[in-house]
């Protein structure tokens, strides 16, 4: 399957970012949401991801101009009877994504996937709206979509084979890695990821060791771009706290990531974003 | 950090994140060789979890399980299908042939 023109529910900065991603390979996106103000915010993010490949040389004025006027910013459902990818990128509220999708899919024509943006909701539950369920798949874009190369494809218990291969081929198609997952909570990155994060902290403890010296030796060694506490603090320790309960809940005490991070959260600590997580941040 | 404690610590992180990625190939989630690549395109670590186990020697890889499962208890309990390569001479790079083919 060949996706000629595609569309993205919600201009949040996710949303933003996957459809920067699809226009810079080409392809008409339409970008909808249901406020105009966000609507105007994820356009302004979008120029502003252009604007920085300019500036990198990466792109052309001219060209940057030609993709950014493939994005079509909209309130309505205007032309989705001819488009064959729907990615949904709105908040992750489960009821909000089944109700976002239910409506989209009344929209759209027999043979158009439908894809759900996220890291952590059962692709099968997000599904249960849907009068087809077996075309939709998980589409896990990683943060920020427009640097990250991976996605994980997600297949839902009742999603159809081909509608995995046609994600596939469309991930591929605008130049990003996709995998195939099979539905589990946490998905494949997250999940093993996350798994090595309690180890560490876990061998923090029974060591005595400092998390500045651990993400020392961890960069050291190049076995990752940065040390996991930097990692944590800047993914978010409420997130990582939340993605952690979450697999503690689904696979047990390995990953118990113990009262470190909650105690750093309790304090308002929460990360790069408050300036203060494992690390200060200034400015 | 002493060597004795920096070796501890890469082994607890690598085997922990090791051992998720063979509970993933055995829960069906993915295949061998995606769960590396995702884990290098996704999570940014300069090898996937089972080409490096490969690499070292899954044979190694089954000792240092069988000493951290000694020292810390089951959550480093080696996986059936690691036993399993490892008995049939697929130990890795070296065999040509472990959880990938070289």
């Amino acid at each position: 399957m060949y996706v000629f023109k595609a569309a993205v529910l919600g201009a949040g900065t996710m949303g933003a970012e996957i459809a920067q991603v699809i226009s810079l390979s080409g392809l008409p996106v339409v970008l909808k949401d249901v406020d105009e103000g966000q609507l105007g915010r994820g356009m302004a993010h979008i120029r502003e991801i252009y604007g920085r490949r300019v500036q990198r040389g990466r792109l052309t004025e001219h060209d940057a101009e030609d993709r950014l006027a493939l994005v079509q910013p909209q309130l309505d459902y205007k032309g989705f009877s001819d488009v064959d990818l729907v990615i949904e990128a709105v908040p992750e509220k489960l009821a909000l994504k089944q109700a976002v999708l239910g409506e989209v899919e009344a929209q759209v024509s027999m043979t158009a996937l439908l894809a759900t943006n996220t890291s952590a909701l059962p692709v099968t539950e997000i599904g249960q709206s849907l009068a087809r369920p077996q075309r939709l798949v998980g589409m896990h874009f990683f943060f920020p979509a427009s640097v990250m190369k991976l996605v994980e494809v997600i297949a839902g218990e009742r999603t159809d084979e081909e509608y995995i291969d046609s994600a596939i081929e469309f991930v591929e198609s605008i130049r990003r890695v996709g995998v195939r997952v099979r539905e589990c909570p946490g998905f494949l990155v997250n999940r093993i990821l996350m798994a090595g994060l309690a180890e560490v902290l876990r061998a923090e403890r029974d060591l005595s060791l400092e998390p500045r010296e651990i993400d020392a030796v961890v960069a050291a060694s190049k076995l990752a771009p940065m040390g996991p506490y930097a990692l944590a603090d800047a993914l978010g320790l409420d997130i990582a706290q939340d993605v952690a309960q979450t697999l503690q809940a689904a696979y047990g005490e390995r990953f118990d990531l113990g009262d470190r991070i909650a105690n750093l959260i309790a304090q308002g600590k929460r990360g790069a974003k408050t300036g203060e997580g494992f690390y200060t941040y200034t400015g | 950090m002493t060597k004795d404690q920096e070796t501890e610590l890469l082994d607890r992180f690598n085997l922990a994140v090791f051992l998720e990625a063979v509970r993933c190939l055995d829960e069906n989630v993915s295949t061998a060789r995606e769960i590396d690549i995702a884990m290098r395109a996704g999570a940014g670590l300069s090898e996937g979890p089972l080409g490096r186990a490969d690499k070292v020697g899954l044979d190694k890889v089954l000792a240092r399980l069988e000493e951290l499962e000694a020292r810390w208890g089951d959550r480093f309990h080696p996986p059936e299908r690691l036993r399993a390569l490892v008995a049939s001479g697929r130990t890795g790079v070296a065999a040509g042939r472990g959880f990938l083919e070289y």
